[in-house]
């Protein structure tokens, strides 16, 4: 899935720590997220969402033939 | 809870469990060769390390239950690999025992076999998935 998390923490001037921090998960987790190499739960989506007070449509895209990729 | 207070806590019964693991498993040796204890006894003083394997395994469910969803699935993934070398050795030298009489493997072993690998996968998966340890 891609996504615009890393645009939207950068307008922010956040670090990938400080982002982690106020979702109350790993650095690492952010990193992944960001990456593509790890799709978020619905509640981790629906929190990023509300943090960057934007609906979870308008960051993260769904892209069906990258689907069970592991 | 974070991360680190969830690590914190796991390495809280972690450490313990391991020192009461090495001094149980030592006298348990200990009462057998040099003091010729009695199998009852020797059984008594095996509860020690088990008992701390029960309590380290009980540690790493809480640990997984409390780190966040994708260090999670990192765990879990190293667990499954780790379980299927454990799984694919005890049965594969088992087969290779009953059916080529290959010399006798003490089960022993498995779980320092389940730890090795599982610490290998989880530092892989951490390293490729996860964008290091920093």
């Amino acid at each position: 899935m891609k996504n615009k998390l890393k645009a939207l923490r950068a307008e922010r001037n956040w670090s990938q720590a400080e982002l982690g921090a106020k979702l109350d998960v790993s650095r690492q987790s952010v990193n992944a997220i960001e990456a593509g190499r790890y799709d978020p739960s619905l509640p981790l989506a629906f929190k990023i969402a509300r943090l960057f007070q934007q609906s979870i449509e308008d960051i993260f895209e769904y892209e069906p033939h990258l689907d069970g990729m592991v | 809870m974070t991360n680190e207070q969830a690590t914190r806590r796991y390495f809280m019964i972690f450490v313990p469990s391991m020192i009461a693991y090495a001094a149980g498993l030592l006298s348990t040796q200990w009462g057998a060769v040099h003091m010729g204890l009695q199998p009852t006894a020797l059984y008594a003083l095996a509860a020690v390390p088990i008992a701390a394997i029960l309590s380290i395994f009980w540690a790493h469910w809480r640990f997984i239950k409390e780190i966040d969803e994708f260090l999670r699935m990192i765990q879990i993934k190293a667990i499954l690999f780790a379980m299927s070398c454990v799984m694919v050795a005890a049965s594969g030298w088992g087969t290779l025992e009953i059916l080529a009489d290959a010399p006798k493997f003490k089960v022993f072993w498995l779980l320092p076999m389940f730890w090795v690998s599982f610490a290998a996968s989880a530092v892989f998966l951490t390293k490729r998935d996860g964008g290091g340890f920093r």
